[in-house]
């Protein structure tokens, strides 16, 4: 456990000096909160816009940072040969996927927490603490879900093919998950059953002061559980290539 | 958890591993003892890659056992008890050589001072430097640094001293004798045959996934049998020359004539005795490469008359290059 820990430190540092990454996660959901946060006095889900629009800016930096960094660097990773030379070091088997998933924990409540904060005292969304903070663990605990999709793609494609694959699961959870903007109608009945949108709607639901439908926290579970076994079948077939 | 005891470092138990039709590693069965030096050789395709990964517990074999320090592979590489250096072993990115160095003595039970790691590898001014940014011979030198960043008691190395030159090479293998001067065992692949002759007490020959030959240099030498003959000679006939005694291999350069041979004594005599008479002879005793070369060409022909029906069975001259 204590090599683990060693090499997610090391991983963070490297991360913190990557501002590409850092711009993604947490710049651009932070610009676009101060952009648009305000701009609409309407409700969403029963709650402003400006408490909608903080949830689904912190879904979206916690979702992206996930997922976006994570599977082209285990790739690139996979393919210089870096995985094959942990792999020869007495860090255990698993310890280079526990310490990616840690890392990206880490850089996520990063991003969650700017953008609650923003909220509170930009978009001025004022709640009960015990609510605070069941947003953020929603959304932070949420955000493993792509973190194990990062592992699952990462592990499996060629970096050259990750960047798309990427791109693709990117914008169908965040367009279909109602990050960008608030679903209705068909789009809703579609993207209802994407983590993305349980997050969100399990956060407005808190704030809203309803009971959250049992579906929404199952839903998470339920895409968790496939991808990590997604990402554990990626990992068990290079077994031997990487 | 350092070894002790009087079991052999390293043992494969009839190991192979097949793709397939391919026979990558073919029933290969060795001993690796506490201290010794041992250098496998072998042409590219001979199954020394695919055995280092089996040893290292990056591939599983097909069948047979593979035993390290008196455990399977995969549990003596985790409590630390081996450092290695693979071909392809990457770099992490994005990190300085110093703090990559750091990282994997801390992954470490037994870590090395980073600093003395840093010199032993001879990286020292480059300890501020991204690895992503360095030249092929000083990546190697870091892939060498991470293979002793920590005390383990068998050092493996694949092709340790690729892309370095000459002089880098040699101050490698200085190092590397002083690491060995502390009990450790190190197996290494080259193809660098003159490498394997300076540097192991011991050398592994493979070829097809099998093991050829095994023993000191010196008992290399002379396993192949043989001594180089060679002289001049006008108007030579080769068919003569390919039905002499003792011949291994045979190249004629036009009047210069080259002969390997298993008893060079007869060989001459019998070229005497058919009426020649060369000039210049010379006898000499094969060095490692020529020695080398004539076990795995030897090897390779058996295999060929075993398989090949349709192939005319002409010892052709070799002309075979190792790597």
């Amino acid at each position: 456990m204590r090599s683990i820990l060693l090499l997610t430190r090391a991983e963070i540092s490297r991360l913190r000096r990557n501002k590409r990454y850092l711009l993604f996660t947490v710049g651009l959901p932070v610009i676009l909160y101060l952009i648009v946060g305000k701009q609409a006095t309407a409700t969403v889900y029963g709650v402003p816009f400006a408490a909608y629009y903080m949830v689904a800016m912190a879904t979206f930096g916690a979702f992206s940072g996930a997922l976006n960094g994570n599977a082209i660097r285990i790739s690139e990773e996979r393919k210089v040969g870096w995985i094959r030379q942990l792999r020869l070091t007495p860090l255990p088997a698993n310890g280079y996927v526990v310490a990616k998933i840690l890392t990206s924990m880490v850089t996520t409540i990063l991003s969650v927490v700017i953008v609650l904060l923003l909220g509170r005292f930009y978009g001025d969304v004022r709640l009960p603490l015990w609510e605070w903070i069941v947003i953020a663990l929603v959304v932070w605990l949420g955000s493993t879900i792509f973190a194990a999709l990062a592992v699952a793609i990462g592990y499996r494609f060629p970096p050259d093919q990750v960047q798309p694959i990427t791109i693709l699961v990117y914008f169908v959870f965040l367009a279909l998950g109602g990050v960008w903007f608030p679903l209705s109608g068909t789009l809703q009945k579609i993207g209802e059953g994407t983590p993305t949108y349980a997050a969100i709607k399990i956060s407005t639901d808190v704030i809203f002061g309803k009971s959250v439908p049992v579906g929404l926290p199952v839903a998470l579970v339920v895409w968790l559980a496939i991808f990590v076994g997604l990402a554990i079948l990626s990992v068990r077939s290079m077994a031997e290539s990487v | 958890m350092s070894h002790s005891g009087t079991g052999p470092v390293v043992s494969f138990e009839n190991v192979s591993k097949h793709y397939g039709s391919l026979k990558a590693v073919d029933g290969l069965s060795l001993d690796l003892r506490a201290g010794e030096t041992v250098a496998l050789l072998g042409p590219n395709g001979a199954g020394k890659s695919t055995s280092l990964d089996m040893l290292l517990a990056l591939r599983k074999p097909t069948s047979g056992k593979i035993r390290m320090f008196g455990s399977d592979p995969y549990h003596a590489i985790k409590s630390g008890n081996v450092g290695a250096m693979l071909q392809s072993g990457g770099l992490m990115p994005e990190v300085t050589v110093r703090e990559l160095v750091t990282l994997v003595a801390g992954l470490h039970p037994r870590p090395v001072p980073v600093a003395t790691t840093l010199r032993r590898a001879g990286i020292e001014d480059v300890a501020g430097q991204r690895v992503d940014r360095l030249s092929g011979g000083q990546t190697q030198r870091v892939r060498f640094a991470l293979a002793i960043a920590g005390e383990s008691d068998l050092i493996v190395l694949d092709e340790p001293t690729t892309a370095m030159d000459v002089e880098t090479r040699q101050r490698f293998w200085a190092q590397m004798k002083e690491e060995v001067a502390e009990g450790k065992t190190l197996l290494f692949a080259t193809h660098y045959l003159e490498e394997a002759d300076q540097a192991a007490d011991r050398i592994l020959v493979i070829n097809r996934g099998r093991l050829l030959a095994d023993g000191t240099p010196a008992e290399i030498k002379s396993r192949a049998g043989a001594k180089q003959l060679s002289f001049r000679l006008q108007n030579v006939h080769e068919p003569f020359l390919l039905s002499l005694p003792g011949l291994v291999s045979l190249d004629v350069h036009s009047d210069i004539v080259h002969i390997q041979s298993s008893d060079s004594d007869k060989t001459l005599y019998a070229v005497l005795d058919a009426g020649y008479r060369p000039t210049d002879i010379e006898v000499t005793g094969l060095g490692l490469e020529q020695a080398f070369l004539a076990i795995t060409a030897e090897d390779d022909r058996e295999a060929d008359e075993q398989s090949a029906a349709q192939a005319p069975q002409t010892t052709k001259p070799t002309a075979r290059s190792a790597r």
